[in-house]
């Protein structure tokens, strides 16, 4: 994937996030669709160029918010630096091991994000964290498997591999 | 100590791609609360602006589809209810000019009245036979006389349960003994054929020539026979054909039969009220108001 179709793939992600995630939540819990594209583009684009569309993506997420600006960012930077890190010591094309790096980047974004945004309420982090920031990292997860199970009948192999299930 | 960390970071791109990245988040987070509302507005009007805008629209759309076709449903509803709603206002009319015609008359001077609604009318150009839906249920029994606020329709001919034939005067046997509501000449109102059935109009015969009748004098029964009250409304006189012996007069009759939904069937006269004699009061305006039988045979 090269770098310009990664920029649109931050970008339709951006759009996605604001304007679908809220109508497909579950139980309170919404998939963070920027953790999805930031994790993928890890493992598609590297990580320079993970880094700068998870700050981007992370961006525009954080001006639905302006008291937080940069929070996003931030930790959408460090999802597409961390992620492509992992991707280099893991077997990339596995739908379990994405499923869990997704899990554990959703949580990280969550963990970073509402540590500041509880900072005066850190009992409500904790409670918010195990109720939505865990639902929400499965429901990711869950998606990741979707863009696996994609991958598979379009033959992307950097994602899916060249082996079965 | 810098120049260290200048050599880490060229050997790393990455690295200082992402600690670049976090100095710029950090810078961010903290900047005053005023810039930070003037960064995110700036910035989503300019950026997300137009694809914000772009989903609201399709949304827009999405809601507006949706309800353009419940709004196609109401309105297919509504018409088929406005259309029922328009056929009652018509009945309702009806009905109250026969009311008004009927009840604003003294209680001694009326006649029981069955309304009756008109469910067939076979026949070709002539009506020969209307069909009404009350019947011996109801109290109906053959010879009672059929009325709508213009005059006189015809008597009952048939009898059944639940439904009865009228014979109007626009059936070949139909006959009437009628008066000149002006002078009280007397004669026999039937219908008049050409050859080959063919239904002319309507005539009065047996009249004595020179009688005292014009074009225009209202022809009404004169309660001789014994199945018609005096004084209902037969037609207007539109043309006198002066003979040797008798005139032939010529009239059009005041009910459109072609156009006649509701009647009503004249049971008999109301409990502790007038007879025949008085039916002429309970009529409309347009229904002369008879003499007597007792003042005419005078």
């Amino acid at each position: 994937m090269t770098v310009r179709t990664f920029s649109l793939l931050v970008f339709a992600a951006a759009v996605l996030d604001a304007a679908v995630a809220p109508e497909i939540e579950i139980l309170g819990a919404r998939p963070d669709l920027l953790v999805l594209a930031a994790v993928y583009g890890g493992l598609l684009v590297g990580s320079r160029a993970a880094t700068i569309g998870g700050f981007l993506m992370g961006l525009v997420a954080d001006t639905e918010l302006p008291e937080y600006l940069g929070l996003n960012a931030l930790a959408m930077a460090a999802i597409g630096y961390v992620s492509a890190g992992i991707w280099d010591h893991l077997v990339r094309t596995n739908v379990f091991v994405q499923c869990v790096v997704l899990f554990a980047c959703s949580m990280l974004h969550d963990a970073v994000y509402y540590v500041v945004y509880y900072r005066n309420h850190l009992e409500m982090y904790g409670r918010f964290m195990l109720r939505y920031g865990a639902l929400g990292g499965l429901y990711t997860a869950l998606l990741g498997a979707a863009v696996f199970g994609l991958a598979k009948v379009k033959r992307w192999r950097t994602i899916a591999g060249d082996s079965g299930w | 100590m810098f120049a260290t960390l200048a050599r880490l970071l060229r050997g790393n791109r990455d690295l200082a791609v992402f600690l670049g990245c976090t100095a710029l988040s950090f810078s961010l987070i903290s900047l005053p609360i005023g810039a930070k509302e003037t960064l995110s507005r700036f910035f989503a009007g300019a950026v997300l602006g137009p694809f914000k805008r772009a989903a609201t629209a399709v949304s827009e759309l999405v809601r507006v589809r949706e309800e353009n076709v419940a709004l196609r449903k109401l309105a297919t509803e509504l018409a088929a209810e406005r259309a029922a709603l328009v056929e009652y206002k018509h009945e309702n009319e009806r009905l109250r000019d026969l009311l008004r015609t009927f009840v604003t008359f003294p209680e001694e001077q009326r006649f029981e009245m069955l309304p009756a609604r008109v469910v067939g009318m076979p026949g070709g150009r002539v009506t020969e036979r209307i069909e009404i839906d009350r019947g011996s249920e109801h109290g109906i029994r053959v010879g009672m006389p059929v009325v709508v606020p213009e005059g006189l329709v015809g008597k009952v001919a048939r009898v059944s349960y639940g439904r009865s034939t009228v014979e109007p005067l626009t059936s070949a046997t139909a006959a009437v003994s009628a008066v000149v509501e002006r002078t009280r000449v007397r004669g026999v109102v039937h219908p008049r054929f050409r050859s080959g059935s063919e239904l002319v109009d309507w005539e009065i015969s047996y009249v004595p020539a020179r009688s005292d009748v014009i074009v225009g004098d209202r022809v009404v029964t004169s309660g001789l026979g014994g199945i018609y009250p005096p004084g209902l409304a037969i037609g207007t006189v539109t043309r006198v054909d002066e003979g040797p012996l008798t005139m032939t007069i010529r009239v059009r009759l005041a009910v459109d039969f072609a156009t006649v939904e509701q009647v009503f069937v004249l049971t008999g006269p109301a409990s502790g009220g007038g007879g025949a004699s008085d039916v002429g009061a309970m009529l409309p305006e347009n229904v002369a108001a008879p003499r007597t039988c007792e003042s005419e045979a005078a």
